[in-house]
């Protein structure tokens, strides 16, 4: 039910551009900052590797019940999501699906409570991206059939699409000036759609970012 | 760009999707004779028309149905499985 990835799946490729790491022990490790012009990249494009959150998934047709029952606040609507008083959130994906994100405490209680009947475990070794910037909907339009503006007016909705041939899921965190979004995808397609992100964002005059920066 | 409406994630390219055939109930092997049985394994309806047909939109893994008219390669409705096939 839960993925507790020690390593992102881009680690390599984070790595290779000698960031600044976060100095935590028990949690995963995670790129504070890449240089000195990260918010400079980020108010026009960035990206950046989110992966390292703990995440646990369920469904069945006795999730939504079990996981109120775990004091989790789950959206009502199908492909809709909801933040937790903690930080986190939870994304329903489709009608009995469902995808928590937050602090390890959260993450730990549903990984150990016994799973009622008709609750099935859900594996997310995902890779975790986030998007940023003025131009972010252009590098979207250029990888999506669909139009992430509309977003912009249904803040709450999850969309689970493809980018670039890679099956995602992704919703809008837009609470500032610019656009951002949030991208989940099977842990091995990360390499593979962070360098292509990334090859977009740097021919728009963005580029990859740390978590510091991550609007 | 064809456009297909899965019944959770709404109107998306075909590219998401695939076909996963047309709905044909599995007669009883104990019962049926060997035609009918080996008209299920072997034979498949290719006369176009109003067909009933396994759909999934591959980035949500949504099953569902789609009733195509494949003469005039027209979606005339899509809907989640409910229920046996019968």
């Amino acid at each position: 039910m839960i993925s507790s990835q020690p390593l992102s799946p881009i680690h390599g490729l984070l790595e290779a551009m000698h960031p600044l790491w976060s100095s935590e022990t028990s949690e995963a490790k995670r790129v504070i900052r890449i240089d000195q012009r990260d918010e400079e990249r980020a108010a026009i494009l960035g990206l950046a590797d989110l992966s390292h959150q703990n995440r646990a998934g369920a469904k069945g047709r006795g999730t939504a019940e079990w996981l109120s029952k775990l004091g989790v606040t789950i959206p009502s609507q199908a492909n809709s999501w909801c933040p937790l008083p903690s930080g986190g959130l939870v994304a329903r994906l489709g009608n009995t699906e469902f995808l928590v994100e937050n602090d390890a405490t959260l993450v730990e209680k549903i990984m150990q409570t016994q799973r009622a009947p008709g609750v099935y475990p859900v594996l997310h070794q995902d890779a975790a991206f986030g998007l940023c910037g003025a131009r972010v909907n252009e590098l979207l339009l250029q990888t999506c059939n669909i139009d992430f503006r509309m977003l912009d007016a249904q803040p709450s909705k999850v969309v689970l699409t493809s980018i670039a041939g890679v099956g995602i899921t992704i919703l809008s965190k837009t609470n500032g000036k610019y656009p951002s979004y949030r991208i989940w995808c099977d842990g091995t397609y990360g390499i593979y759609l962070w360098e292509t992100l990334a090859e977009i964002a740097t021919e728009l005059g963005g580029g990859c970012i740390g978590v510091d920066a991550v609007q | 760009m064809k456009i297909m409406t899965c019944p959770i994630n709404g109107a998306r390219p075909v590219s998401e999707f695939f076909c996963w055939g047309e709905i044909r109930p599995m007669p009883d092997p104990d019962t049926c004779s060997d035609d009918e049985w080996a008209a299920y394994v072997f034979n498949r309806n290719g006369a176009p028309g109003v067909k009933k047909e396994w759909w999934c939109h591959t980035a949500s893994n949504t099953w569902f149905i789609a009733e195509r008219d494949t003469e005039k390669d027209v979606v005339l409705n899509t809907y989640l499985f409910e229920g046996e096939i019968r």
